[in-house]
């Protein structure tokens, strides 16, 4: 090991606050970015994969609906269903009334029809108690459960009203929670409506002309097949959200930045003894801002290390913790943005230290007390 | 044979808040390849400034300075900072090592900023001479005045430099201390013809010197 980075790794270790802060803060960065966008991207992903699960191939909306399902309840009359479900080529067609339940967190809840949900969705699999039978039932998906410690025949009180726990049943058909659409039609006052229809076609290779048929029967109305709703769910397809991720990297790079700059112009001013010792030994300019600049480099590459585990951690223990949230994996693209993201707030937070220790005279830096 | 040092009427002026202090008021010295040169004289008659510029640590106001023949006026910071490298030992009162670094990695250091490699023959050389075999592996808290002071001196000269400053190498030191330092500086000026200039306010230091320049309030006032 060359003798300068022997000295800059014993520096490193003799301030091990400083460096256990510069470190930590570094990790927060690369974990921020990572878990924001694992989170974003896993729930984008876990809703789309959710969708698809129904086992619908075409998805119909009201005019002006969101494709973010839930985000509008935009209703349409039920009996458009009888309606699609002559067109050829339908094979079932699920009436859904959505709604986004805030007890609990946050959960898209379905009003369903079992009959016409189980002949689209091929049905429920139930891992305890069994389908909805009374208007006060309610089914709980088993990741929902889990979260809320939610057991069979226990009383949910939801939109205001007590429902009785009649099944929990595999996760991965659309919603969390569903309840019978008739009640929900009450509860939401949106008698005889339903905010999403959900088609079955015959065969799969039908669904472009079932398409074509849904927008001459109903035409301004929102058709799409689900596999292209599916290539839809991305964060780029989601402005706001692309947005939101992008201003918590800020935050995240900025929390690196200032820490680090913090950190080491501290460093500055506790060694600008030790940094006239080295001008007197004929050290350049470059050679200090060289020597910062790697110290900060070791902060900083210990940090992300540090991040992607904590990440990977963190991942853990979300899934354990709040099972209902989904984060994707580390994905090796986002890692590669995140390590360069800190390694530049490291190095340009270290620039300016760096470049104030080059400059100092060393006649005063040897005097400093 | 052409002098190592020569200053001709060499000032200099520092600012401290408004006030213009002269701490050097016109400094005519010329040193010899090899010679040994004590310079003396009370706190605050410019003896540091004087070591300070001539390691190039600092540009005069005013006059010339020649250094091994070159004009140290008309030399940019990056160039000093180069020779200073190159050609110039310093050793401090206070003894200046790095405090996170062993004997050894403090004087490898120097080295290793000079940029020529390591040179283990002159490491064992030095090493042998100051006697800091069993020293190497300690950190400066690790060791006495005398000790940290020996490691001082094995940095400023294991690079082989033309001129050694010292500034007040028996300040920090007792007695006996101060007597191994003085007896090693009279050995590395005999035995490698280093050429040494020796800042003290001790006349014990100054009496081993070749030559004794006295200063007082900014001028030399004998020689």
């Amino acid at each position: 090991m060359r003798v300068v980075s022997k000295m800059i790794v014993a520096n490193v270790l003799h301030r091990p606050i400083r460096t256990i802060v510069s470190i930590l803060a570094v990790a927060i960065e690369v974990g921020m970015v990572l878990l924001v966008v694992g989170m974003t991207n896993g729930m984008l992903h876990e809703g789309a994969k959710r969708v698809e699960g129904v086992g619908a191939d075409v998805m119909v909306q009201p005019p002006g609906a969101s494709f973010f399902l839930g985000l509008t309840v935009a209703p349409m009359p039920i009996k458009l269903a009888d309606r699609l479900q002559e067109v050829p080529h339908v094979q079932a067609v699920a009436p859904v009334l959505l709604h986004f339940n805030t007890t609990n967190g946050l959960n898209l809840m379905y009003g369903i029809d079992m009959a016409s949900f189980d002949s689209v969705s091929g049905g429920f699999v139930y891992y305890e108690g069994g389908p909805l039978q009374h208007p006060d039932d309610i089914l709980v998906d088993d990741w929902y459960a889990k979260a809320n410690k939610n057991k069979l025949g226990q009383t949910l009180n939801l939109i205001n009203h007590d429902f009785h726990v009649a099944g929990i049943v595999e996760h991965g058909k659309g919603a969390r929670i569903f309840i019978p659409i008739q009640t929900m039609q009450t509860l939401m006052g949106a008698h005889d409506k339903a905010s999403i229809f959900f088609v079955k076609c015959t065969d799969p290779g039908y669904t472009d002309d079932v398409v074509d048929s849904f927008e001459s029967l109903l035409p301004k109305y929102q058709i799409m097949p689900v596999r292209q709703y599916m290539s839809m769910m991305t964060s780029n397809s989601l402005p706001a959200l692309t947005d939101f991720v992008r201003a918590m990297i800020c935050v995240a790079v900025g929390i690196g930045f200032l820490v680090i700059f913090l950190g080491m112009y501290t460093t500055i001013t506790e060694r600008t003894r030790e940094i006239g010792i080295l001008k007197s030994l004929g050290a350049s300019k470059t050679y200090i801002v060289q020597a910062i600049l790697e110290e900060a480099a070791l902060l900083g590459g210990v940090g992300i290390v540090a991040g992607c585990i904590g990440t990977i951690l963190a991942r853990r223990l979300v899934m354990i913790y709040f099972p209902t949230i989904s984060v994707d994996p580390l994905d090796g693209a986002w890692v590669l943005r995140a390590t360069l993201l800190a390694i530049g707030g490291t190095l340009v937070g270290a620039f300016y230290p760096a470049l104030r220790a080059a400059q100092l005279d060393p006649v005063d830096a040897l005097a400093y007390e | 044979m052409e002098p190592i040092i020569v200053t001709e009427d060499l000032k200099k002026t520092y600012r401290i808040g408004k006030v213009m202090v002269q701490a050097l008021r016109g400094v005519n010295l010329i040193v010899q390849e090899g010679e040994f040169v004590a310079i003396v004289g009370p706190s605050g008659c410019g003896k540091s400034t004087l070591l300070h510029l001539l390691g190039g640590l600092t540009t005069p106001t005013s006059g010339k300075l020649f250094i091994d023949g070159n004009d140290f006026g008309s030399m940019s910071d990056g160039e000093r900072t180069r020779f200073r490298r190159h050609k110039i030992g310093f050793v401090f009162q206070r003894f200046n090592l790095l405090p996170t670094l062993t004997a050894r990695q403090n004087i490898r250091m120097a080295q290793h900023i000079q940029g020529n490699g390591f040179n283990p023959h002159r490491f064992q050389a030095i090493v042998d001479m100051l006697g800091l075999h069993d020293k190497l592996e300690q950190r400066p808290y690790a060791l006495s005045g005398g000790e940290q002071q020996r490691v001082a001196f094995a940095r400023a000269v294991i690079c082989e430099p033309k001129i050694l400053l010292a500034d007040e190498p028996t300040g920090n030191l007792d007695s006996e201390n101060s007597q191994v330092v003085l007896d090693m500086m009279r050995t590395i000026n005999r035995s490698f013809r280093q050429t040494i200039l020796m800042i003290t306010h001790n006349p014990e230091a100054a009496a081993i010197a070749d030559r004794t320049v006295r200063m007082r309030d900014g001028h030399i006032i004998s020689d």
